[in-house]
């Protein structure tokens, strides 16, 4: 009887500091974000409840609109580009066939240590007219007046930071999925090797079947973490030109930190919830689809 | 060496691996390396002579970092924001592994389904009101204020670590404890937290490489130079808009350099924690 309530007591001592903290900073404010997105704000104070009119001015401004169109090409050179070069590279070191595999995987490795603020100055630099990239090119081609205009284009103004994603992203994966294939038991590649089989049917038939899971795994972790951008492209372009690289979470920022429209700020960062949760149900729906289709 | 491993392939497919991997070597080494020693050059020789190795290397640019942007105390701040908020991780995600594994309580269900949807909810989802809560409970500019996000946001993806760790603890080990007349705090303290020093070694590297290069927390929650983080104060001091390229690139170099010499000792828990936290799912 007592050593129950001391039971009980040990329980909520040791859960309840680290609920109490994840419930006051996470939990309440997507509720309160969610009561906030109806109101309008004027002044730094609560002006009224103005309904859904936030969510329908922003869906109709053209610069949400190039917000989210710069976010999904930032999804597509997530799950396009990052997750199968870090696979390649990935399969690549695993199999050993080279020499100082584990000096390649600590150098690639290597962008993950440093902060995107670090990350984004560096490429504005190497992309500068006397920059490492520009010089590059000037010396290769000769062509003494080279200089980086891509980024003044509004169609493909996004280019520059998505080759900077993939310069730092792509070994997060590479790491990942080297954790997995490890999992493959060696007496499958010893028994596909003993039937004499070619490495694209192990690539095809084992090493792909094998990794599905955690490709999923990592499309959603790529999905989730491409609508969060803010860090690279605030430091790198700040949106600019015009608004030509702006990205959803760098549209929030500006709305309640720049112009104190809290509510139509909250509107903009349920709307990125949202399309979160959606995408990520869609991909589980998909993969339980394609799942069912191979069994 | 496995030979399963080793076996025979093309000449082919051997000058492919070599020549896409040492390229791949290539473009995330150059680039760092460029900013190194760009970072010894007076700024002229940034202009004329963009490739070329410093002609007489110089500490000026460094000199001027410390001087403009208080980099000493920039630096001071993301150490203690990154210790407290990781020990506190660490702390309370193996407390809370416990409780919800070992305890039997049918309320751990619910529990761990709430701290699992926090993995969904990013920074920026909550930004406007902690903001607002921030400014009127004082917490605003303030290092609590800084500290408390960074922990929360640290739970939900360390819980997740901690709890499958701490589930495969043996039961026995704890009843036999509970029969010696052991309160569970106690074998909390002496058990637990003892066993499971390999998965708060993997929690610690993780949580500490995130709260020491995040970004948008501080420079929101914070507005004095003397409660910025490293990556804010770069930013502000040698961001986008700045002409100056040698401060700049000593700036970059001083922001690499901690991260680099952390990446030497700890390389191996990185690996292992960037592959657990995606194998459990």
């Amino acid at each position: 009887m007592l050593q129950n309530r001391e039971k009980k007591r040990s329980y909520y001592a040791l859960l309840m500091p680290a609920f109490i903290i994840y419930i006051s900073i996470i939990i309440f404010p997507i509720l309160m974000s969610l009561g906030l997105s109806f109101t309008k704000w004027k002044n730094y104070r609560m002006v009224g409840f103005v309904g859904l009119q936030n969510y329908i001015n922003i869906l109709k401004d053209p610069v949400f609109q190039r917000s989210i169109w710069n976010n999904i090409q930032i999804m597509l050179i997530s799950v396009l580009g990052q997750i199968p070069l870090g696979l390649i590279l990935a399969y690549l070191l695993y199999r050993k066939w080279v020499k100082g595999a584990k000096f390649f995987e600590m150098m690639i490795f290597l962008p993950i240590t440093i902060s995107s603020v670090v990350v984004a100055l560096l490429w504005n630099r190497i992309f500068s007219p006397v920059g490492l990239y520009t010089s590059f090119v000037r010396q290769v081609t000769h062509n003494p007046d080279y200089v980086v205009t891509i980024s003044e284009s509004p169609a493909f103004a996004m280019i520059p930071i998505l080759v900077v994603l993939l310069w730092q992203h792509t070994s997060l994966y590479m790491v990942i999925f080297m954790a997995n294939l490890q999992r493959i038991p060696d007496s499958v590649f010893e028994a596909a090797t003993i039937d004499g089989a070619k490495e694209h049917i192990i690539i095809g038939r084992i090493v792909l079947p094998e990794l599905a899971g955690v490709i999923f795994t990592c499309s959603v972790l790529a999905i989730s973490g491409s609508l969060k951008s803010f860090d690279l492209v605030y430091a790198m372009t700040g949106g600019g030109p015009v608004t030509y690289t702006y990205v959803m979470a760098l549209y929030l920022y500006q709305q309640t930190f720049t112009f104190a429209n809290y509510g139509y700020g909250s509107a903009v960062s349920i709307i990125i919830v949202l399309l979160s949760v959606g995408l990520i149900k869609l991909a589980n729906g998909l993969y339980a689809k394609a799942q069912k289709k191979y069994e | 060496m496995k030979n399963s491993r080793e076996k025979k392939i093309s000449t082919g497919t051997l000058a492919f691996s070599y020549v896409f991997l040492i390229l791949f070597t290539l473009v995330t080494l150059v680039p760092i390396v460029w900013m190194t020693y760009s970072s010894f050059k007076p700024m002229g020789e940034i202009m004329m002579h963009p490739l070329a190795w410093p002609a007489a290397p110089t500490l000026a640019n460094y000199k001027k970092a410390f001087e403009f942007g208080h980099i000493g105390t920039a630096f001071l701040n993301s150490v203690f924001y990154s210790v407290f908020a990781t020990g506190a991780v660490v702390l309370l995600s193996v407390a809370a592994g416990f409780a919800l594994t070992k305890f039997g309580y049918k309320s751990s269900k619910t529990y761990t389904g709430l701290f699992t949807l926090g993995l969904l909810i990013t920074v920026n989802s909550v930004i406007t009101p902690l903001f607002i809560m921030e400014t009127s409970t004082g917490l605003y500019n303030t290092r609590i204020g800084v500290l408390l996000p960074y922990i929360a946001f640290g739970l939900p993806m360390a819980i997740l670590i901690a709890t499958s760790f701490v589930r495969a603890i043996p039961d026995a080990l704890i009843e036999a404890a509970v029969i010696d007349g052991a309160t569970y705090t106690a074998i909390f303290w002496k058990i637990i937290l003892i066993i499971s020093t390999p998965v708060m070694a993997t929690i610690s590297v993780l949580n500490f490489l995130n709260n020491w290069n995040e970004f948008l927390l501080v420079f929101t929650l914070t507005s004095g130079q003397d409660m910025r983080s490293l990556p804010v104060s770069i930013n502000s001091f040698a961001g986008r808009l700045n002409q100056d390229y040698g401060l700049q690139f000593a700036a970059l170099v001083i922001g690499t350099i901690p991260m680099f010499v952390f990446y030497i000792f700890a390389h191996n828990s990185l690996v292992k924690g960037f592959g657990e936290g995606a194998i459990k799912e």
